[in-house]
């Protein structure tokens, strides 16, 4: 490609980001507020914070299919749906249509993807947990892959830094499983939620807490500053927030970013190739296409940030081939793509609760309750690795519990009108090993509509997996039974895949060892130092905790390494 | 309880459930290359349409508030089955329809239709029974039914008597006039009941 100088300029960047999800957005406001000149790129259409929330403030009733997914959206976005819900009017126009974007199933996987403006921190459940010290440690002492080269310290102040920005609600514990963080005020449990803490402590010592949410409980200067406000309790977030009430990268980190005045966006417009430079070994910039028009165009930049999540920003790494590296960037240790981990879930247990007739809550929280991991911990042992932990909590039944009951008619319909007794339930979320053969590659022959080779998966639950899954069932169980609630269900869907979790992660692992690792501590691709990976990719092992949190920390960290490598003119 | 027959329960009366009506694109990667048609015809004819409208009625009836009827509520389900249904519940919902019409239900008295739908009710408890069906949380507030094998479609009653109250309970004037509609609540607090609380909807 012959680019004229005066072009070449206007193409040139201090740093590139790829993808304006939760970690691009974390990376382009970190690498502005320092300094940089920064060009993000995102291959989905743009999404204005508040203006272009189109389905935010819409009555029930003004959803044609009121909140069902019809069948033909169910075929477009035939793996949004999967989840359940996510294809419904609310949201679905804001995921990915899957007929359009395509990819291959060796083994099934459930790839949920939202290619606009914030990706994925739209319509995330929020929920923030710091991994703990173990967390760092397992891999190693269990002889399982590789070892983190890093450890909680390392990520400890960069945690707290993104904590602070964010905003989550949350009430600190003292617990080590679920290490403390910078709270806002948390939100209330209801009453019966609050028995259930007290009797599981007391009966079977496990704790319970409320859910650490990145919703705003009090909104600090620095949240208002951006113009975010007190969430309302609406729980309307997937949906995108009015009043920038809970944290996404539109509502949080591209405003700040935007206001240094060092921020370029481009929209519409996909990362398709890293260009590696053989004479100075270092990536030189970025070819992309617009996903219009079909254009290619380079950019350039001294660093480069891949965040376009876990599984495309490997897609991208094997597909930036060059001389030095044949199969993909960075690629040497032929790790890119492997060890695909998420976080397995659709298991739990639900009851009815008897009793606390006349207790009520007013307002919608967008918010639950958390049970920290207790299986493998302290004096806790089972027949598989790692553990799990629990979100859920009770509801008072609305109208719904109508549906699978008996009854028609005047009085049926009035007693609808009333609130039920409560309900109390839980899904767990559980670690998933790392194994190199659950991978995903590129496609030798298939390509999509812009001439990318499609993404193949083949990953699958293993048998530590399978019988965590048991045993998340049993004690969600006898959690509930214990409680002393009634009609205790366990549930253990069977059609859930890798992937189901949206927490995909793992395809380009840190590492000490090039030979079996692509990224450095810092996040660094071994043998391409300007190049930075901080999305779920790096991950190295997935703990049980939701990870943005940790993908935010990890980019915040990289981000400040990178400048300082700058300016020590090492990059 | 033993644990086998929790999982296998039919789960009564839990939270709520919307059913998930069919395995829909839960298989697709079986089917990767295969597109699968949708949009299947589906027609009453204008008896039939008059006995789901009858039927939505007795589920929801015009009291001091408005029935089901009056906010469409008919026209409704017919649209959600064309819509979000294929042809398994196409099917079992016909069947439904049919053995109304021979029981010539339009023709009968109030009395008399309500005995025959609670006759409808009990049956479909026990065709339920036979779906291995399986109540999942879903999100934080959302719990779906997913079955483990389908046979055939859900049960006529099932299905417009979800419809029904789906429909009447998320229209307009459904909300406003049977709950306390609050779109912007503004603070979370947890409070004790009036008497008579209606239930808040948001
Ligand atoms: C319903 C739901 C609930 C969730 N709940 C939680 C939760 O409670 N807690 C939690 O921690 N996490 C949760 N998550 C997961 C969370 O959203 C992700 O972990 C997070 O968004 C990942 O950040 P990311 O930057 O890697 O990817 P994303 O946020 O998905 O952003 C990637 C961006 O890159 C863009 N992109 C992709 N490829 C390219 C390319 N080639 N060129 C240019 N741009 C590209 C995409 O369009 C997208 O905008 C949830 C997700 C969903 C969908
Ligand atoms: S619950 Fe809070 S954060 Fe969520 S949409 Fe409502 S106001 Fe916004």
């Amino acid at each position: 490609m012959n680019l004229n100088l005066k072009s070449d300029k206007a193409h040139t960047f201090d740093a590139i980001v790829v993808g304006s999800g939760m970690t691009g957005g974390m990376a382009a406001k970190e690498l502005t507020e320092k300094g940089l000149q920064v060009l993000m790129i995102e291959r989905g259409r743009e999404v204005k914070h508040i203006e272009d929330y189109d389905t935010a403030t819409k009555g029930p009733w003004e959803f044609e299919h009121r909140g069902r997914v019809s069948i033909h959206s169910a075929e477009e976005y035939w793996a949004n749906n999967r989840f359940g819900t996510l294809a419904n009017e609310e949201t679905g126009p804001f995921f990915t249509d899957d007929k359009q974007n395509p990819y291959i199933e060796k083994r099934p996987f459930d790839w949920i993807r939202a290619y606009h403006t914030g990706g994925k921190s739209m319509h995330w459940g929020r929920q923030s947990y710091r991994m703990n010290r173990q967390d760092f440690e397992a891999n190693a002492k269990e002889g399982i892959a590789i070892d983190w080269p890093i450890r909680y310290e390392d990520l400890e102040p960069w945690y707290t830094h993104v904590e602070k920005f964010v905003g989550i609600s949350g009430q600190a514990e003292g617990w080590e499983v679920l290490p403390d963080g910078h709270y806002l005020p948390a939100m209330p449990m209801s009453a019966p939620e609050r028995y259930f803490r007290e009797t599981m402590m007391k009966k079977l010592k496990r704790p319970v807490t409320i859910g650490r949410v990145a919703n705003l409980t009090r909104p600090q200067p620095w949240h208002t500053d951006l113009g975010r406000a007190s969430c309302q309790y609406r729980s309307k977030c997937a949906r995108g927030c009015p009043y920038g009430g809970y944290y996404s990268s539109l509502s949080g980190s591209i405003p700040a970013a935007r206001k240094t005045n060092r921020l370029t966006v481009l929209h519409d417009t996909i990362a398709s190739e890293v260009i590696y430079d053989e004479k100075t070994h270092r990536a030189k910039g970025v070819r992309v296409i617009n996903q219009h028009t079909m254009a290619v165009e380079e950019f350039f930049a001294k660093i480069i940030f891949l965040n376009a999540g876990s599984m495309n920003t490997a897609a991208l790494l094997l597909n930036s081939k060059s001389n030095r590296f044949p199969t993909g960037l960075g690629n040497d240790s032929d790790q890119v793509g492997r060890n695909i981990m998420d976080h397995h879930l659709g298991v739990g247990a639900n009851a009815t609760v008897e009793g606390f007739e006349n207790d009520y809550i007013f307002g919608q929280r967008p918010n639950a309750l958390y049970i920290p991991r207790f299986r493998n911990w302290g004096t806790d042992k089972k027949d598989f690795l790692r553990g799990y932990g629990y979100q859920g909590g009770a509801s008072k039944s609305d109208w719904k519990r109508g549906i699978t009951m008996n009854g028609f008619g005047a009085s049926f319909k009035e007693d609808m009108s009333r609130p039920g007794t409560w309900t109390m339930g839980f899904g767990g979320f559980g670690e998933i090993l790392p194994d190199p053969s659950n991978r995903m590659f590129l496609d030798k022959d298939k390509k999509d509509k812009w001439g990318i080779p499609l993404i193949v998966f083949d990953a699958a639950f293993g048998e530590n997996e399978l019988a965590m899954r048991k045993d998340m069932m049993a004690s969600a169980v006898e959690m509930l039974e214990v409680a002393g609630f009634k009609n205790v269900t366990g549930f253990n869907r069977s059609d859930t895949h890798p992937g189901l979790g949206i927490h995909d992660m793992g395809t380009a692992r840190m590492g000490k060892d090039p030979k079996n690792s692509v990224l450095n501590k810092f996040n660094q691709v071994h043998a391409c130092k300007n190049v930075f990976v901080t999305d779920g990719a790096a991950m190295v092992s997935s703990a049980c905790v939701n990870p943005s949190i940790t993908y935010m920390a990890m980019t915040a960290r990289a981000a400040d390494y990178a400048v300082a490598e700058l300016k020590r003119q090492n990059l | 309880m033993n644990r086998r027959t929790a999982i296998t329960q039919v789960a009564a009366m839990l939270g709520g459930a919307f059913s998930a009506p069919t395995l829909l694109a839960m298989k697709r990667w079986e089917d990767y290359e295969q597109s699968p048609s949708f949009g299947t015809d589906f027609t009453l004819t204008e008896n039939q349409k008059l006995i789901v409208a009858e039927v939505a009625e007795m589920i929801i009836p015009k009291t001091a508030t408005p029935g089901a009827k009056d906010v469409g509520v008919p026209a409704f389900i017919v649209m959600m089955l064309q819509d979000c249904y294929k042809t398994p519940e196409h099917k079992s919902f016909l069947e439904g329809l049919g053995n109304l019409e021979k029981k010539q239900f339009l023709n009968l008295n109030t009395e008399q239709k309500t005995t025959v739908l609670k006759q409808v009710e009990n049956d479909s408890v026990e065709e339920m029974k036979a779906y291995q069906v399986q109540q999942t949380k879903m999100g934080d507030n959302e719990d779906r039914e997913q079955m483990a094998a389908q046979a055939k479609g859900l049960p006529f009653w099932r299905l417009i008597k979800e419809l029904t109250m789906l429909g009447y309970f998320t229209s307009e004037q459904g909300i406003k006039s049977s709950f306390e509609y609050v779109p912007i609540p503004g603070k979370l607090e947890m409070i004790q009941m009036k008497p008579n609380q209606k239930s808040f909807a948001y």
